[in-house]
């Protein structure tokens, strides 16, 4: 009882982590209806550029900021630079591979200049564990799925009751229409993109006290989180943070009950063939394709 | 007639290619060159086979090394324990590889091509986990040595002998990715990559092009691990990394894709490069991030569409002649063989009961009742949002009914994909015209003819007669119904130069390329010239003459009035009256639908 217990509390904490990844993938698909692709890569930019302002002797108050809003700067630079230029209707794939270009870069110069070996974040709150139903769990692992679920109200409150977010919603149903209202198109996907970006990046800092920061933790991290995105049908995102907590505990569950090693293998297979049997995600609608 | 050019350009670069091949063992100095030449060779494979999805569905890969190990591991595994020979590994290969791609494909290509890219990497993942982790098979991260060497009866293969068969299965793999990029089937799957929707009016499953373009660039990832795991004797999950796979897929992007030269340039330029890439150390992965970068901003269609494009500007330059649109219709005796419609069964040809169309909420058709009798023209009218459109995609299978039923020659249809649709004789032109725009306007035509095609997969592959006896015959063809339209001095334009006019025309030469029985037609005369117009109206009237059945979505009311033989009026998505022209015409419901009040049968003439 007591490992069902642990492996849900942690099951949880890193679904949390991958719920708030794929809502940047959604946020980023809702606007343009591509993604930055190394959006792993950003995450693991936010992280290590905190543990860096760190190092320097920045105190972590200002630090954390700091890294956030230059991550999400760098979202501005993938949209403008990356995307938009690439991006022509469904059957593109030129965002895709300059993300991809991107990000491939971004990893091999943390790699050298930052260096391969993993380090850490300090959180006041990975102290002393609590214990839930004779499992025991940092309060700072608890703050991951709990940051998850304030996030999705933020972003659901944003899109229904802001102006941003209406012209937001207008432009990903239909963007033409949308500019011809006068929303400025372009600068929605800009302000998505960077949006996306900082989420990113907190939820790399977030993490980088239970994980260990390095050049290489994005790729896992920005894949799993599409993934659910992807399984939860894109443009759901109560159903993405559902999907995501579920992947979470899946991995945890397969991690004890079975294999390490089969964590991967098992996840991945169980998705692929969720996958085959809702083509549209669990929670997406059918997209009735306009002709 | 002259030689169609495909096969001379086809014919000049397999001679070139396999010459190339026959010289290398004469070019290197030693045993060391004749392997990276080897490697090489492999790596072309791989990126021959990639090309087929990248450069003909427009999708990505990102896990082409899963695959890749997937058969050099087959192969390994085969050969080292179970004792199997060459060919036996090899087809275990092919086997593993085929199967692992429909499972990737089938699931993920159906609603949007991303999904296929994050896949694929997750799978190379789970291909590199396995690797390392299940000892018992793969040996871990020692990997698999001893692999023999082939024996293909004579004892085993010297290093020259292997390269002589490592060359031969790659020129066969450049053969056959050519074959295909020039075929119906290359052309079937550049066209769901333009416009899906356009792709499946013409009967074109686009799922299926695209899970066996994907099927087809995993064998050949297959094939290409299996000779890997021959050559060097050894395996180990090294090999096999995320990175590789990104540089796979950089061999395409960079040496061209969608060329057939392309990918072994591209495999060429990156087996050697990494020499070149030693001086950048530790920058080195950087170094493959930014060369991808530089391709994608700077040469989009890589080295050899560039060069490619540049020699078709320069030709262009040299044969720049006027030409000029004919009058259409021109009637012919060909043309009346080709599409001439026989009666097969009696009563109407398309019927719908209590059809209803629901978005949510809003019924945008309901209840409509509709018969449509064979070798008539009908039109569908009403107002702006009176459900004319939804009609027409409800009937073409585009929307499926939320209620009702449709029936198609007697054929219950209601929810059939609009491509089985089509190619039970149904098909359609857009209200914007949906042209695949980077082809020529012959390729429009030719992709009509591909649902009706009778030459199978293998006989395209590897050309046998009836390859070329049909190509020839759909050439002539096109080229009929070119004339027809009126189009033949622009066979060669690029379909998305044309004027709006012409490309209406084209549109319709390519949906009569499918010789349907029923053809839709959606708002065919917007945006068209008084003279246009007169010229459709006489095309209409002579396919009804050729037993065609014409449905029209129309607004011109005099074009209406001059050639249809049944209206039906809808307005918010029902039926307000249904009869002749001039009965609709008085129809004070219809004049009330138009204007809001009455004003007098005047008045809808405007």
């Amino acid at each position: 009882m007591t490992a069902f217990i642990q492996y849900t509390l942690s099951g949880l904490v890193i679904g949390g982590l991958y719920a708030i990844v794929a809502l940047g993938f959604f946020i980023m698909w809702s606007a343009v209806r591509a993604v930055n692709f190394a959006h792993g890569d950003t995450l693991m930019l936010g992280s290590v550029l905190s543990v860096v302002l760190m190092w320097s002797g920045v105190p972590l108050l200002i630090g954390i900021p700091l890294a956030i809003l230059a991550t999400a700067a760098f979202g501005l630079f993938i949209e403008r630079i990356a995307v938009r230029p690439l991006n022509h209707g469904p059957s593109s794939i030129g965002w895709m591979l300059s993300t991809i270009a991107i990000g491939l870069m971004l990893e091999a110069f943390v790699t050298v200049t930052f260096g391969a070996d993993p380090r850490s974040l300090p959180s006041p709150l990975m102290t002393t564990p609590i214990a839930i139903g004779g499992a025991g769990i940092f309060p700072h692992e608890l703050l991951v799925p709990v940051v998850a679920l304030a996030l999705l109200g933020l972003l659901d409150w944003f899109y229904r009751a802001t102006m941003t977010g209406r012209a937001m919603r207008a432009i990903a149903q239909k963007p033409v229409a949308a500019g011809l209202m006068g929303i400025d198109v372009r600068r929605m996907a800009l302000l998505s993109f960077a949006a996306a970006a900082a989420l990113g990046a907190f939820a790399g800092i977030l993490a980088a006290p239970i994980i260990q920061v390095s050049a290489a933790m994005g790729l896992l991290l920005g894949l799993k989180g599409f993934l659910v995105a992807i399984i939860a049908g894109m443009s759901n995102a109560r159903g993405i943070v559902i999907v995501g907590f579920a992947y979470g505990v899946l991995e945890r569950f397969i991690e004890g009950l079975a294999n390490t090693s089969l964590r991967e293998v098992l996840g991945f297979g169980i998705m692929i063939l969720l996958l085959l049997a809702f083509p549209n995600g669990l929670f997406g609608k059918r997209e009735v394709n306009k002709v | 007639m002259k030689q169609p050019p495909i096969l001379s350009s086809g014919l000049l670069a397999s001679v070139s290619v396999a010459g190339a091949l026959c010289l290398v063992p004469f070019a290197v100095a030693n045993t060391f060159q004749l392997r990276v030449v080897m490697l090489f060779l492999i790596y072309a494979l791989v990126a021959l086979g990639l090309n087929l999805l990248v450069g003909l569905v427009s999708l990505v890969s990102l896990g082409q090394a899963g695959l890749y190990a997937l058969g050099a591991y087959t192969v390994a595994i085969l050969a080292t324990k179970a004792g199997a020979g060459f060919l036996t590994a090899m087809l275990g290969a092919i086997a593993v590889t085929a199967i692992a791609g429909v499972a990737l494909a089938y699931p993920t290509v159906r609603v949007r091509g991303v999904y296929l890219a994050v896949v694929t990497i997750a799978f190379g993942l789970i291909v590199q986990n396995v690797a390392i982790d299940w000892r018992a098979l793969t040996g871990g991260t020692l990997g698999i040595s001893n692999i023999p060497r082939i024996n293909l009866g004579a004892g085993p293969l010297s290093t020259r002998d292997l390269y002589w068969l490592i060359a031969a299965v790659t020129f066969a793999g450049f053969l056959i990715h050519h074959n295909l990029m020039h075929s119906r089937i290359g052309r079937a799957m550049r066209a769901v990559a333009q416009s899906e929707t356009a792709a499946r009016a013409l009967g074109i499953d686009p799922i299926r092009q695209r899970v066996l373009a994907f099927v087809l660039s995993s064998v050949f990832a297959g094939v290409a691990g299996g000779l890997y795991a021959y050559l060097n004797r050894y395996v180990n999950p090294d090999t096999f990394s995320f990175s590789d796979s990104i540089r796979f897929l950089l061999m395409v992007i960079l040496g061209g894709a969608g060329t057939s030269f392309g990918p072994l340039l591209g495999a060429g330029i990156l087996t050697w490069i990494p020499n070149l890439l030693q001086a950048f150390g530790k920058w080195q992965l950087f170094a493959y991030g930014a060369l991808l970068a530089l391709v994608i901003f700077f040469l989009p269609k890589g080295i050899a569409g560039s060069v490619h494009d540049l020699w078709m500007k320069l030709r262009h330059r040299r044969s720049q002649t006027i030409r000029e649109a004919g009058s259409w219709p021109r009637p012919s005796s060909e043309i009346d063989a080709l599409l001439r419609v026989e009666a097969k069964i009696r009563g109407p040809v398309l019927q719908t009961r209590e059809l209803s169309i629901r978005f949510g909420g809003l019924a945008a058709v309901s209840g409509v009742t509709l018969d449509i009798e064979r070798a008539s023209v009908h039109a569908i009218i009403g107002p702006n949002g009176a459900g004319k459109t939804t009609m027409l995609n409800a009937l073409s299978g585009f929307y499926p009914p939320t209620e009702g039923s449709v029936t198609l020659l007697q054929d219950e249809v209601g929810g059939r994909a609009s491509d089985r649709i089509a190619r039970s004789g149904l098909t359609r032109t857009f209200q914007n015209t949906e042209l695949f725009s980077s082809m020529t306007v012959e390729e429009n035509v030719l992709i009509g003819f591909h649902a009706r095609s009778t030459t199978g997969f293998l006989a395209t592959l590897f050309r046998a007669p009836s390859f070329y006896r049909e190509s020839r015959q759909q050439r002539q063809r096109a080229a009929l119904l070119l004339d027809y339209v009126g189009l033949s001095a622009y066979r060669d334009e690029t379909a998305g130069n044309l004027a709006f006019g012409h490309q209406r025309r084209l549109e319709i030469a390519r949906a009569l390329a499918m010789s349907p029985e029923i053809l839709l037609l959606d708002e065919p005369a917007a945006g068209l010239t008084h003279s246009e117009i007169d010229e459709l109206i006489a095309l209409i009237r002579d396919l009804k003459r050729l037993g065609l059945t014409v449905v029209l979505v129309e607004h011109h009311v005099d074009m209406i009035m001059a050639v249809s033989d049944h209206v039906t009026v809808l307005d918010y998505g029902e039926v307000i009256a249904s009869g002749s022209p001039s009965s609709v015409r008085d129809d004070p419901k219809v004049i009330e639908a138009y204007f809001g009040a009455s004003l007098g049968p005047a008045g809808v003439s405007a």
